[in-house]
């Protein structure tokens, strides 16, 4: 029994001379969130065509829920996609479309009539879900797209570029959705906001150039377990007084920003600490976050050449 | 049973999206405008039969065309007309027994569908390869099923518009000729609708394997027409080639036209069914051409 829902050994695909996955490797555990990180170009769109079997892959291995590479008879019913740049079959109504991708999904005529409406409702599509799909906005569009990916319940998602293109309202519908789905499906969301993808992921596959740069939960993606960042008041930071008191952390101040670094499993100790000692100096505390956070940390690792 | 299923669902749904595209509609009505055209022509061209049968027979001409229904169609006049339509003598002696508007309305079915076959269905998997809405299909079902179910769909989509010709055909007799029996019209054309069908698949297959050759589908609709017309050309060719080594070329050629089978679609009873099989034949191997390249492709 694998505990995996995909893993890429060192992929590669090709388009004419341009390299779009470079041996890209990576797994995503079952049941995670996980979140696809990349710049334009990355890769991300190409993986995730490789998984669904939209793309041939020219080297290396994959394996979709320990069934092998993607076939759609072995994976039936398995996986949901949302593709990227994929038009809706727009001479049709969203309910017949969802109905009709979730009878291919192997779910009976009922069940697929039920989770169509259901899906439909969660994103706040009921009231249209009987006009052709052509007379939808761009965000109803997205709202239907995102349906078909999750109709038919599949234990694997793999939503590229979900949010975009969709108002606040909308959005806030789509993420509490997917905030849903943690742990009952494994879901992989592709975006370029990196805020809502911490938000909704607790596993993280940053990719560059066609390879993986770092994979991990989203806690050791952004040292979350080391960092802390502390929002301050106004006031002198006692930076003397806390190197004394935790001599194996580094602090450095970035505007009204206190970064702390620590070893592993010191946190909990030391904050306490530099409470304490900001406390002692009268300096107001407005918020506190642990790690560096995803869009940091990516920016970081892009910039820094990896 | 899940591939048949799948197979069944796709078709389905095509139907449904080819009604819906005004292309597919925009063709319906020009094949039932065409039919109704046609088939009014031709009652007049009974009309003229029956005035020079009438001149034969030194009684008085007729006004309404039908008049003379049942002396024109045991004529040799119609006799004669009937092998110029079917092409043989014999397939003339059994078809005279035929309304002639029902034998007209085959003739210009076996003339027609082969266009209208091969162009709507130019478009059934190109189009959603270019807007890769084929995606949403392709990627629960395997590719094979996807090509089946939209040809199976576009099949669909023929025999509405042949059994809407036949309609037509039938509303125009009706109307503008007189003497005509209703029922027995009907039942004529009822049973001739499923031989021009059947010789749609072909040209219905031919345009499916062009829309998966190339992701545009005006390309794809030029290649299947352009195919269409072509297999009219050569199979002109080959029915005059009278010397070596055309005439060995043409008995090469002929068995992979679909016209050429066209004659024995006229055949009475169950005969038709072997062209019908060799039609159907010619069908998989088209459909399987395409796939070749539709199956390797990135989507």
């Amino acid at each position: 029994m694998t505990t995996a829902a995909l893993t890429f050994y060192g992929v590669v695909k090709r388009f004419g001379r341009r390299m779009a996955l470079d041996g890209l490797s990576f797994r995503v555990p079952k049941g995670t969130s996980c979140g696809f990180v990349g710049h334009n170009g990355a890769g991300k769109t190409t993986a995730f065509s490789v998984v669904c079997g939209f793309l041939r892959a020219d080297k290396g291995m994959f394996d979709v829920l320990g069934h092998g590479p993607y076939d759609p008879h072995r994976h039936k019913g398995l996986v949901g996609a949302l593709p990227q740049d994929a038009e809706l079959p727009d001479r049709h109504t969203p309910r017949e479309l969802l109905r009709h991708l979730g009878r291919l999904q192997g779910a009976s005529s009922a069940r697929a009539r039920a989770e169509s409406d259901a899906l439909l409702d969660a994103v706040l599509l009921t009231e249209r879900r009987d006009t052709p799909i052509y007379t939808l906005s761009h965000g109803m569009k997205r709202r239907v797209a995102i349906a078909t990916a999750l109709v038919g319940r599949p234990p694997l998602v793999m939503l590229d570029e979900p949010l975009s293109g969709l108002d606040p309202v909308q959005a806030h519908a789509v993420r509490e959705l997917l905030t849903k789905l943690r742990g009952e499906q494994t879901v992989v969301v592709s975006s370029h906001d990196l805020a809502d993808l911490e938000r909704i992921s607790d596993w993280v596959v940053m990719l560059k150039d066609g390879k993986c740069l770092r994979e991990g939960t989203v806690g050791e993606v952004t040292d979350q377990s080391r960092i802390v960042q502390w929002d301050l008041g106004p006031g002198e930071v006692p930076l003397a007084r806390l190197a004394e008191r935790l001599t194996d952390h580094a602090f450095t101040v970035d505007g009204d920003r206190l970064v702390q670094t620590a070893p592993d499993g010191a946190l909990d100790r030391s904050s306490v600490v530099v409470m304490e000692e900001l406390a002692r100096a009268g300096i107001a505390l407005r918020r506190v976050r642990r790690g560096v956070g995803l869009e940091k940390r990516f920016v970081d690792d892009v910039l820094g050449g990896g | 049973m899940t591939a048949l299923r799948d197979i069944w669902l796709i078709a389905g749904f095509e139907i449904r999206r080819a009604i819906r595209s005004w292309r597919a509609l925009a063709l319906l009505v020009l094949y039932g405008v065409a039919s109704g055209g046609a088939t009014l022509l031709f009652t007049r061209f009974v009309g003229m039969l029956e005035n020079t049968l009438a001149d034969e027979l030194n009684v008085a001409p007729t006004e309404t065309p039908g008049t003379m229904l049942a002396q024109l169609v045991t004529s040799e006049l119609w006799h004669r007309t009937v092998r110029h339509l079917v092409g043989s003598d014999h397939l003339a002696d059994v078809l005279v027994t035929a309304p002639p508007l029902a034998v007209f309305g085959l003739w210009f079915g076996f003339l027609v569908v082969p266009f209208f076959a091969a162009s709507a269905s130019a478009e059934c998997v190109a189009i959603d390869v270019s807007t890769r809405a084929i995606r949403y299909e392709a990627q629960r079902t395997g590719r094979l099923e996807l090509v089946l179910g939209r040809f199976v769909g576009q099949l669909g989509l023929n025999a509405v518009a042949t059994l809407a010709a036949s309609a037509v055909v039938w509303v125009v007799a009706m109307t503008c000729m007189y003497g005509v029996q209703p029922v027995d019209l009907a039942v004529w054309l009822l049973a001739f609708a499923p031989r021009a069908w059947t010789f749609g698949l072909p040209f219905t297959a031919l345009g499916t394997a062009a829309s998966q050759l190339t992701a545009s589908s005006a390309w794809a609709r030029v290649l299947a027409l352009g195919g269409t017309a072509g297999s009219w050309v050569v199979f002109g060719l080959v029915t005059s080639a009278r010397r070596e080594p055309w005439t060995t070329v043409a008995d090469v050629v002929g068995p992979v036209l679909p016209q050429s089978w066209l004659q024995g679609l006229w055949e009475p009873g169950f005969g038709w069914l072997v062209s019908a099989a060799a039609c159907a034949g010619l069908a998989a191997v088209a459909l399987s051409v395409g796939y070749v390249r539709f199956s390797a492709r990135d989507l």
